[in-house]
C-alpha cells in the first residue's frame, strides 16, 4: 500500500507538471499490471475518529492523530518486492510534493479491483488504528476480526481491507531535488499508528461510524473514517 | 398602491414585527430549505432575502396574515430561482415546486398562503448542526448561524474571534457535512438517547457563554442567552419525550430570572446571597418551575433536571437565609454521583458548609484540592478564602483571596474577590 501525503493546502500546488507526472503514473502501472487500486481522500479537516470506550461510543472531528502531512490518497500496487514498490513511490508526484509511506499488506494479502461506487453512497476509507493509552495485554485480549469481516462483506459495506505489516516496516519516500530520500518507519513520527485499513461503502457518515464502532479495534485502539474525495469537490 | 415611502412611524412598527418575524422563523425557513435543497448557503442567503423583501414590501403593501407563511414562500421562490439557473438542478427545482403547491396550495406569498402543512424541519437542524463529528466550537457557530440567523460578524463577536475566523469556521464546518455526507436527520430512536445530550451540550454552552461572559461585557452576550432559551423551547417542544430537554430549559429560565440582580450598577457581580429578590423575574421563575415538575413527571433524572432543581431551591427562598441547603446539599450529592464532576464537587461543598457549617465544608474542599482536578481554577481558591473568612482565619482568607484574584479572569469577578480580600485585611488588622 503506498499512502500519499501531503500538506493541507497541496490541492492549490498541483500544476499541469504534478498531473501529467500522476497521468503518466497512472498509465504505466496500470499498463504494467502493477497498479490495482487506488483512490484520492478527503482532507484531515472531513475526517472522523471513532472510539469505544466503558461501553460509550465517542466520536470526534478530525484524523487519528495531528501531523504536519495529511494523508491525501493511497495506492495499492503489487510488486515482487518493497524495494520495487519504493521505486514505484518515488516517481509518484506526491513524493516530491510531500511523501510517500510504502507498507505490505500484511501476509500478503490479495489486492482487488473495486468497481464505480454505488448510486447515492459514499466512499470512505477507514483506518484502523493504535491507541497508545493501550497497552499490549489490551490489544492481546482483543476480539477477533473475522466476525466483523463476515459481516460487513455481508451488507456489501466492506468492499476490501487490510491488516498492515508493522510500522517499523514501513519505508517513507520523499524526493527533494530529485534525489529520493528513502527512511525507516512511516510518513509521521506519531504515538498513533495506522495497524490496517477498509474501504467501506456507506448510506452515509452516521452508517460509517456505526460500522467502525462495531470493529474490535474501537474499544483497544482508534478508528478514522474519511470520504474519498470526488472529483470536482473544492 | 402608493409607491411613497412610508410614515417613519409605520416603517418602525414593521420593523419590529420583521425582527419578530426573524426571530421566529428563520431557522423554521432556512431547516425546510436545506431539506429540500441541500444547499447550507443557498438556504441562508434566500432566508436572508426574503426578510430583506419583508422590510422592503410590509410598510407598502402591508404585514400578510401570516408572516411566517409569506416568508417561506418568498424564501423557496428564490431557491426555485436561484436552481433554475444552474440546470443540474432541475430535478431539484421540479421537487421544490411540487412542495411548493402541495404545502402552500400557491407560490404567490400575497394570496393568502397557508403554513400549516409545512413540515418543521427545525429538528433535522439541529441534530445535524449538533453533530458529534463537528468540533464543538463549530457545532455551536453553525447553531447560531442557521438556526438563530445570527450572523458570522455578532457570532464572531460574542466568542471574541475575529471574523474571518468564524467565517473559515462555518466554510469548514459545512464543507464537512457535504463532503463526509454527514445526514440530514433526526437519529433514529435507538440512537436518540445517545445524541441527545450533545445537542443539549451544545444550546447549554450557548447560554453559559451569554450568562457568564467569560470575558469582555457586551449586549450580543445577553442576546446568546435569549436565543439559546428559544432553541431549547423549540427542542423542548419537538422531543416532548424527552424530560432533559425540559429540565435545561428549566435551568436556563431559573436562572435568567435572577439576570437583572446579578450586575449591580457599577458593573459588578452581586452574590445571590446579597441579591435585591424583587428584582428577580418572578414571572420566569413560575416558568421555569412548570417546566420542571412536567420534566421531573417522567421519573427519568438527569443531570440538567438536578441543576434545575437546585436552582428551583434558590428561586424558592424569599431571603438567602431562608435557602434550603440541606436539601441543595442533597441534589449536589445526587448530582456529584451522576456526573463524576469536580465541578460539582466543589458546588456540594459549598452547600454543605451552608447547612452544616463552614468546617464541614472545609473537610470536602480539601478532598477535592488534594485530588488536583481543579488546579489553577479561581473559584477552588475563592471557595476557601469564603470558608477561612467564616471560620474567622482571616489571615488564611487573605491569602486565598489573593490566589483566586489572580486566577480570576473578567472584571467583574476580579473587582468582587479584591473587595473580599480588602474587607477581611480589614478585619485581620
Amino acid at each position: 500500500m503506498l499512502i500519499h501525503t501531503g500538506a493541507p493546502d497541496l490541492a492549490e500546488a498541483w500544476d499541469d507538471e504534478a498531473w501529467a507526472a500522476l497521468r503518466s503514473w497512472l498509465d504505466e502501472t496500470i499498463g504494467s499490471g502493477v497498479g490495482i487500486e487506488g483512490g484520492p481522500l478527503g482532507l484531515d479537516a472531513d475526517a472522523t475518529t471513532v472510539k469505544v470506550r466503558d461501553g460509550q461510543l465517542i466520536v470526534t472531528d478530525g484524523p487519528y492523530a495531528e501531523t504536519k502531512e495529511q494523508i491525501a490518497g493511497y495506492d495499492v500496487i503489487e510488486c515482487p518486492s518493497l524495494e520495487e514498490a519504493v521505486r514505484w513511490a518515488g516517481r509518484h508526484p506526491h513524493s516530491w510534493m510531500g511523501a510517500v509511506e510504502v507498507r505490505a499488506l500484511a501476509g500478503g494479502a490479495p489486492a482487488v479491483h473495486l468497481p464505480e461506487p454505488g448510486a447515492g453512497k459514499t466512499r470512505y476509507m477507514m483506518l484502523v488504528c493504535t491507541d497508545p493509552a493501550a497497552g499490549p495485554r489490551e490489544y492481546a485480549s482483543m476480539e477477533p476480526v473475522d466476525p466483523w469481516v463476515a459481516e460487513m462483506d455481508g451488507r456489501g459495506i466492506r468492499l476490501f481491507g487490510s491488516e498492515l505489516e508493522p510500522p517499523s516496516a514501513a519505508r517513507t519516500v520523499r524526493v527533494r531535488d530529485k534525489h529520493a530520500i528513502v527512511t525507516d518507519g512511516p510518513f509521521a513520527e506519531t504515538k498513533e499508528q495506522i495497524a490496517g485499513f477498509d474501504v467501506l461503502e456507506c448510506g452515509d457518515l452516521d452508517e460509517a461510524i456505526e460500522v467502525a464502532a462495531k470493529h474490535p479495534m474501537a474499544r483497544v485502539g482508534l478508528l478514522e473514517v474519511r470520504p474519498f474525495r470526488r472529483l470536482g469537490e473544492d | 398602491m402608493s409607491e411613497a415611502p412610508p410614515a417613519v412611524g409605520v416603517a418602525s412598527v414593521v420593523g419590529t414585527v420583521v425582527a419578530d418575524a426573524f426571530r421566529q422563523e428563520w431557522g423554521r425557513i432556512t431547516a425546510a430549505l436545506i431539506h429540500q435543497t441541500g444547499d447550507w448557503d443557498l438556504a441562508e442567503e434566500c432566508a436572508q432575502e426574503a426578510f430583506a423583501q419583508a422590510l422592503r414590501r410590509w410598510p407598502r403593501d402591508g404585514v400578510p396574515d401570516r408572516p411566517g407563511a409569506w416568508l417561506m414562500t418568498v424564501a423557496r421562490n428564490g431557491a426555485i430561482d436561484r436552481l433554475r439557473r444552474s440546470s443540474i438542478y432541475r430535478a431539484k427545482v421540479e421537487e421544490l415546486a411540487v412542495m411548493a403547491s402541495r404545502e402552500t396550495g400557491t407560490s404567490d406569498p400575497d394570496r393568502g398562503a397557508d403554513d400549516s402543512g409545512v413540515p418543521d424541519e427545525r429538528l433535522r437542524l439541529i441534530f445535524t448542526c449538533c453533530h458529534p463529528a463537528l468540533a464543538m466550537e463549530a457545532r455551536v457557530a453553525l447553531t447560531l448561524r442557521t438556526l438563530t440567523g445570527l450572523s458570522t460578524a455578532e457570532i464572531a463577536r460574542a466568542f471574541l474571534v475575529p471574523e474571518a475566523t468564524m467565517a473559515k469556521r462555518l466554510v469548514r464546518a459545512k464543507h464537512k457535512i457535504a463532503h463526509a455526507r454527514i445526514p440530514y436527520r433526526i437519529p433514529s430512536a435507538s440512537a436518540l438517547p445517545q445524541r441527545v445530550p450533545g445537542v443539549l451540550a451544545v444550546l447549554y454552552l450557548v447560554f453559559n457563554e451569554g450568562y457568564s461572559a467569560s470575558a469582555g461585557d457586551d449586549l450580543i452576550r445577553r442576546d446568546l442567552c435569549d436565543r439559546a432559551v428559544a432553541l431549547t423551547q423549540v427542542l423542548a417542544e419537538l422531543l416532548p419525550e424527552e424530560p432533559e430537554a425540559k429540565g435545561l430549559l428549566a435551568l436556563m429560565l431559573f436562572h435568567r430570572a435572577r439576570q437583572a440582580a446579578r450586575v449591580n450598577d457599577r458593573g459588578d457581580l452581586v452574590r445571590m446571597e446579597d441579591q435585591d429578590r424583587t428584582r428577580w423575574d418572578h414571572a420566569q421563575i413560575e416558568l421555569a418551575r412548570w417546566y420542571l415538575e412536567y420534566a421531573v413527571a417522567a421519573r427519568r433524572p438527569g443531570q440538567y433536571q438536578i441543576q434545575a432543581a437546585i436552582a428551583g431551591c434558590h428561586a424558592a427562598a424569599p431571603t438567602a437565609e431562608a435557602t434550603d441547603w440541606p436539601r441543595i446539599a442533597w441534589l449536589y450529592q445526587h448530582l456529584a454521583d451522576l456526573t463524576g464532576s469536580p465541578v460539582v464537587e466543589l458546588n456540594r461543598a459549598v452547600a454543605v458548609a451552608m447547612a452544616d457549617g463552614p468546617a464541614a465544608g472545609l473537610a470536602l474542599l480539601q478532598r477535592l484540592e488534594a485530588d488536583g482536578a481543579l488546579a489553577g481554577y479561581y473559584l477552588l481558591p475563592a471557595t476557601r478564602a469564603d470558608f477561612m473568612r467564616r471560620l474567622g482565619r482571616n489571615e488564611e482568607a487573605a491569602s486565598a483571596y489573593e490566589e483566586a484574584a489572580a486566577l480570576a479572569g473578567t472584571g467583574p469577578e476580579r473587582r468582587f474577590l479584591n473587595a473580599q480580600l480588602a474587607k477581611v485585611r480589614s478585619q485581620h488588622t
